[in-house]
């Protein structure tokens, strides 16, 4: 016959020493894990952007089915509507503001339940221009390094120099006239009307740009233009309406701008640039993930 | 009967470590709490007023410099003098490119942006290249000649520089007007704020005010950018940064 022997009872104060097991201590410590846990569980639930549902957070000034209305949108408009400083406002115009921004919700989830995304032209239009620009968004939050600003500069450098100026005149060779004399004439400083020459009136106004002598003269006779030093004759120029001779007078050809002047264009070109080929990836991105079924007559 | 001494040592060496570590938990806490009771103050509080309330201008000065540093002050300079290079204008002097300078708007700036993608930002004007062929995509503008550019170029110096030039400031007005300038800095060419036009009759200049300068920015155009950042930054760092940057200007009396 055995003797049963009954567990040695617990010490009151070993549940404080950690080298002797104790059960009460072990669902002690569980008890106040979990109580800990779901603390942090209820906190992040009840707070955490978007699944606030307890209260209306701090920043907000209404949950409309759990979508917030900004405070800070509600006071822009306050201000816009009354042309008042916010604390002026009466309680009565910052209801007012704030019901149409309820109303303006709740239509706007109404129409989202009634598919209007899909079939109304303006709110699809809205919809690709926001998405559109929520990329150029996250692309200009972070400002680039300097050194890519100045590779960007460095291979983009014709397209911030200045504009080029010139003044000049075109003239007609009347029919009949032997140009390659007149041009020879003019070269050794023969005056325009002693030659019966007569000027098409299209470079007529003094200094242009280059833009705007092109746009006047026309690709290839701007071309010839161009490389025309300051005083120089041009040799007879053949066009659809009889023999063009260039008379330069003064030409000021681009000069390249410092980096230091052009940057802010730069970081406005270089942000741009970020923005076209992230909206093209985000294109492709959406071609590929997408389920696209082309009529076999389209295909 | 009481425990023997070596067991109440032992309880007193958990004491001496567990009431500090204690305390130390609570204290963080409360911190937290804290800090989150002071931050939703300052976002329930009306803007304007938290400047001058001695109870949330510390927090929101606080917490906004952080965010400042961390995301204004590439740009806008540590010190808030900003950047001619880029066009980030200067926080501390009493001009305002966009607005009044209340902390509402620098907050709905920071939030939507200038010309940074967001269709709630300020995109409503920039400043035409008139020494191109197109000088603005969304309107229909024709060029400026190099003559009509050095008219303006020395009529804006004259005025803005206080050089006395009756010639220039004739020619120039009449050039001012014809170009269209007035549709957006205005006939009496004091700019608008509503759509970021400068007052083109002080001496605050967001690129420079040298001749150079202003034939630049009239020749090439100007579009400068403020990131919208309502994506990155939470409400809380958005008002706080606001609120910063406020407190960078001289101080206003006047909010109208």
């Amino acid at each position: 016959m055995t003797e049963q022997t009954s567990p040695s009872p617990t010490p009151p104060d070993a549940i404080w020493n950690i080298r002797q097991p104790v059960g009460r201590r072990s669902l002690l410590l569980a008890a106040i894990g979990a109580s800990l846990g779901l603390g942090i569980a209820g906190y992040g639930l009840f707070t955490a952007q978007g699944t606030r549902t307890a209260s209306v957070p701090a920043e907000d000034a209404a949950l409309v089915n759990n979508v917030p209305l900004l405070r800070a949108d509600m006071i822009a408009q306050v201000r816009a509507l009354y042309t008042v400083p916010y604390a002026q406002a009466t309680r009565a115009q910052k209801q007012r503001v704030l019901d149409d921004m309820i109303r303006e919700e709740l239509y706007v989830q109404r129409g989202v339940e009634m598919g209007l995304t899909n079939d109304d032209i303006d709110v699809r239009q809205a919809l690709v221009q926001a998405t559109e620009g929520q990329i150029a968004q996250d692309a200009t939050t972070a400002k680039p390094a300097e050194d890519e600003l100045q590779h960007w500069y460095g291979t983009h450098r014709a397209k911030y120099a200045s504009e080029g100026i010139m003044t000049l005149h075109e003239w007609l060779v009347p029919r009949g006239t032997d140009a390659a004399s007149a041009v020879a004439a003019l070269r050794r400083g023969a005056s325009p009307g002693s030659l019966h020459l007569r000027t098409t009136g299209r470079v007529d106004d003094g200094e242009e740009f280059y833009f705007a002598a092109e746009e006047h003269l026309g690709k290839p006779i701007f071309t010839v233009a161009q490389r025309l030093p300051n005083g120089a004759v041009s040799d007879p120029i053949p066009a659809t309406d009889g023999i063009h001779i260039l008379q330069m007078i003064r030409n000021i050809p681009p000069v390249a701008t410092p980096y230091s002047q052009a940057r802010d264009q730069v970081l406005r070109d270089f942000l741009a640039d970020k923005v076209a080929r992230l909206q093209e990836g985000n294109k492709r991105f959406l071609k590929k993930r997408a389920d696209i079924k082309i009529a076999a007559d389209l295909q | 009967m009481t425990a023997p001494w070596p067991a109440n040592a032992a309880v007193l060496r958990r004491l001496i470590w567990g009431i500090p570590l204690l305390v130390l938990v609570v204290a963080i806490f409360a911190g937290v709490l804290r800090d989150g009771a002071r931050s939703a103050a300052v976002l329930r509080a009306d803007p304007e007023a938290i400047l001058g309330d001695p109870r949330l201008r510390p927090t929101a000065l606080a917490a906004g410099r952080t965010v400042y540093d961390g995301q204004c002050a590439a740009c806008h300079g540590t010190a808030g003098k900003g950047d001619r290079t880029l066009g980030a204008p200067d926080l501390t002097d009493k001009d305002h490119l966009y607005g009044d300078g209340t902390v509402s708007q620098i907050e709905d700036i920071a939030r939507y942006g200038i010309r940074a993608g967001n269709r709630r930002g300020w995109n409503l004007a920039v400043m035409p290249a008139y020494a191109s062929r197109v000088p603005d995509k969304t309107e229909a503008l024709p060029p400026l000649t190099p003559a009509q550019v050095d008219t303006l170029v020395r009529f804006l110096h004259s005025i803005t520089a206080r050089v006395s030039d009756p010639a220039a400031v004739r020619a120039g007005r009449d050039a001012y007007l014809k170009a269209g300038c007035w549709d957006c800095h205005g006939r009496d060419m004091g700019g608008d704020p509503a759509i970021g036009a400068p007052s083109l009759t002080d001496d605050v200049w967001l690129y420079g005010g040298r001749p150079d300068d202003i034939r630049r920015s009239i020749e090439r155009g100007r579009a400068g950018v403020s990131p919208a950042f309502v994506r990155t930054l939470t409400a809380a760092e958005l008002r706080a940064v606001a609120v910063y940057v406020a407190s960078l200007a001289p101080s206003r009396t006047d909010h109208k």
